[in-house]
Order: C-alpha cells, then structure tokens, then sequence
C-alpha cells in the first residue's frame, strides 16, 4: 500500500512541516496556560496527523471535568457532567458555556459578568447540577509547562534537521561546483 | 509563534487582573464591612483557530455574610442578613454600606468614619445611652425618660452584585442593580439588626493568601510561554544563516 505522504515531500519540507507542527502545539499550550484562571474553560488537546503535505496539528477539545471549587454563593452552578449553560448575548446571539459564574440582574435574572443572560441548560442524561460551586478551568498548568517545552524543543530539533540538510546540500553544490 | 507570544501576554495580564483583585480584598481583611470581589475571565476563542488567549469580562463582588463580632463601640450596628444601610454625605449623595462603626456628631446624627450621615436616626443632646433593637427602632435614655429617636432602615436591591463600589465600603446604585426598596428589619425570615456588633469582612485569608500564590504561579508559566515563543521567534530568524 502506497503511504500517505509521498514523493512530493522533501526533508526540507518534512523539517519545515515539523517546525509548523511545532508552532501550533505552542499555540495550543500558550492558549491553555492563559485560561488557567478561565471558570468552566474546557483545554485543547494538540492531534497530531500525517498529510501529504507534512505534519498538521489539530486542536481538539477536551471534555475533561474541571475541578469544584465551592463559593457558597447560591447564583454560581456548576454542571457535573456533560452539558453546557446557554446564555443569550444583549445582541440576540445564543452561546454556550460551562462558566456557571451568575449574578441576578434587576429582575432577578441569572446573568454572567458580561451581562448575558442564562436561557436554560443543556444536561446530558445523568448529568447535575450544583449550587454553590463553579467549574474550574479544567487546565493543568504543569502538563503545559512540559508542552510548552516539549514544542520549543522538537522545533529546534526539526531546525537542526533542516540546517543540517542545507548544509549537505549545500557542500554538494560547492564541491560539485569545484570538480568541475 | 505571535499568537503564541499574545495568547501568553493575555494570560499574563489576566493573571495580574487576578493579583490585584486578591490583593484589595487581603488589603481589607480587616476592615469591617468589607465585601471581597471575584474578576472572571473567559476564553478569546475564533472559529477555526486556537483563539487568541483569555480575556477579563469584569467582576462582581461577593457578598456573602461576614462574620459578627461583638464589638463594644455605643454606636457600633451590624446587619445579620442581606440589606445595607443607607447614608448620606453633605453634598446630599446617597450610598449604601454594611459598615456600620458609627459615631455620634454634634448635631446627633450618627456617621461613619468617611463622614457619611446614616438615615433615619437622631439622638437628642441629653441621652445618655442609646440602645438600637433587631428591628432598627433606635430609643435613648434620657433624664426625662426613654424616647424614640427614629427606625433604622435597610435597603435592598433586586441585583446588589451590580453596585458600584466608590471606595472605602461604600457603594452606590447602578441602573443594573435597581434602586433601593427600604424596607424593615426583625421580620421572622428577613434580615437584623445587631446592635453593639460589627460585621467583619467577608475575605478569607488563607484563601486569598492561596489565590495569590496560584496567580502568581499562572503568571510565570505564561511569561514561560512568552519566552518559548520569543526563543523560537529567534531560531526561525536565524534559519537564513548564508
């Protein structure tokens, strides 16, 4: 069977492709890192996947529980489980989000921080919710650290490769050059 | 490795958000009737793409009850329930407050120690003690006999988290919050008032301290990720070396 990634790749552009590869798996962690504070954020996880055209990083989502922490206010809530809040932004747009952090407007409805409105739930069967509590961001900010590093060092290693090539080809160029 | 560097640059400035938040309420862990506040963030995300870091989308503060400690200053109120007191400065501004370390002026008015007049009470210049029940009904002793010298009323709001703080404990109304409804203490279910108590603030210290320590953390992993992004910035630089 033929492999996915053929002929059309040099090591050059293999190199390149790791260094990209390695660009977006910082992105990713750096991404993660600043939402360490972010109630109800959800990390990406960095896929890796063989293409034609090289390396390509894709960000999944991760559905990983965050962790509770209890506030003792009744207007926070926390799902437990899948599921997501549905709020409705001032210009009619409806979102979703795991950030159960609500105050009462003065009408006594839920909203969040930003002023958007909680219009209902959606809970995955067997899911709950808590009072009380709010979701932590479900980012570990020790296993970003080592993505963080694990990027920056397998970008360096593709850049040794693709000097390293350059340099071959380039010492075949001059020393062709020279035998002639 | 730019949206790298800036997502990290969001990280960090939400970070110092959070710093400074955890700072002010461990700054005023003692100041009676001090309510501690929470900033929120949420994730920058952009449909097809990792999104650009997080983002501050404000802060509410908690006004969850704070202790009651007795107290032992004559004038000395504190609410036992949701509600502020009412006060007045000399412009004829109006705020609201759970600080209730008041003083008796000159002219019998009791004020705080911003100089801010609470409503609803004043004590004739002969009384000699003064005696607040959980109802807010303020009566003096006097050498003519006791007398009634005004009720202390509490107000409340439809969404209190949507005040305005102005410094100090004080707050004011925001059209997000309603104007306030006075209404009476000492009903069975609503809130009291404590006479001779103070309310202490509601921060935890141990929990701010514990804050701090985690913001302070989050913030060197992201100036980490700075620096990678920034160091990768220089290897791609340094790839045309000639």
């Amino acid at each position: 069977m033929k492999p996915a990634y053929h002929a059309c790749m040099d090591g050059i552009g293999w190199a390149g492709s790791a260094m990209a590869a390695a660009r977006s798996r910082l992105e990713i962690a750096t991404q993660n890192l600043a939402n360490t504070s972010s109630d109800g954020f959800r990390k990406l996880r960095a896929q890796g996947r063989l293409t034609e055209s090289g390396v390509q990083i894709e960000a999944a989502r991760s559905f990983e529980q965050g962790g509770l922490r209890h506030t003792g206010r009744s207007d926070d809530l926390a799902i437990i489980g899948a599921g997501a809040f549905v709020v409705r932004k001032s210009n009619g747009q409806v979102t979703e989000t795991r950030n159960g952090a609500f105050v009462r407007d003065r009408f006594g409805r839920r909203c969040d921080d930003a002023g958007n409105r909680l219009v209902g739930m959606k809970l995955a069967p067997g899911s709950s919710v808590r009072s009380g509590f709010l979701e932590s961001s479900d980012v570990n900010p020790i296993s970003e650290m080592i993505d963080v590093l694990s990027a920056q060092r397998s970008f360096e290693s593709a850049e040794k490769t693709l000097s390293s090539i350059d340099q071959t080809r380039q010492k075949a160029s001059n020393e062709l050059a020279r035998l002639k | 490795m730019n949206r790298a560097m800036y997502a990290a640059a969001t990280g960090m400035a939400a970070q110092q958000i959070n710093l400074d938040t955890v700072a002010n309420n461990l700054a005023n862990a003692d100041v009676a009737g001090f309510k501690g506040a929470a900033a929120s963030f949420t994730d920058l995300a952009a449909p097809g793409s990792v999104g650009f870091g997080t983002a501050s989308i404000g802060s509410h503060t908690i006004f969850e009850q704070g202790k009651l400690m007795k107290s032992g200053g004559p004038f000395d109120l504190a609410i036992d329930g949701s509600g502020f007191f009412a006060v007045r400065n000399a412009k004829g501004e109006r705020a609201y407050t759970r600080d209730g370390e008041f003083s008796r002026d000159s002219g019998g008015r009791l004020r705080n120690a911003q100089g801010w007049v609470l409503d609803g009470v004043r004590i004739p210049a002969e009384a000699t003690t003064v005696s607040v029940a959980p109802d807010g009904l303020t009566t003096a002793q006097t050498p003519r006999g006791a007398v009634v010298c005004g009720r202390i009323r509490l107000a409340e709001f439809a969404a209190p988290e949507r005040l305005e703080s102005i410094g100090g404990t004080l707050f004011r109304t925001t059209q997000q919050s309603g104007s306030a409804a006075f209404v009476n203490a000492g009903a069975e279910r609503g809130p009291h008032i404590k006479f001779g108590m103070l309310e202490h603030s509601n921060v935890s210290i141990i929990e701010s301290m514990m804050e701090i320590l985690a913001a302070q953390r989050a913030y060197e992993a992201n100036a980490k990720g700075v620096q990678a992004a920034d160091e990768m910035l220089r290897i791609a630089n340094n790839l045309n070396r000639g």
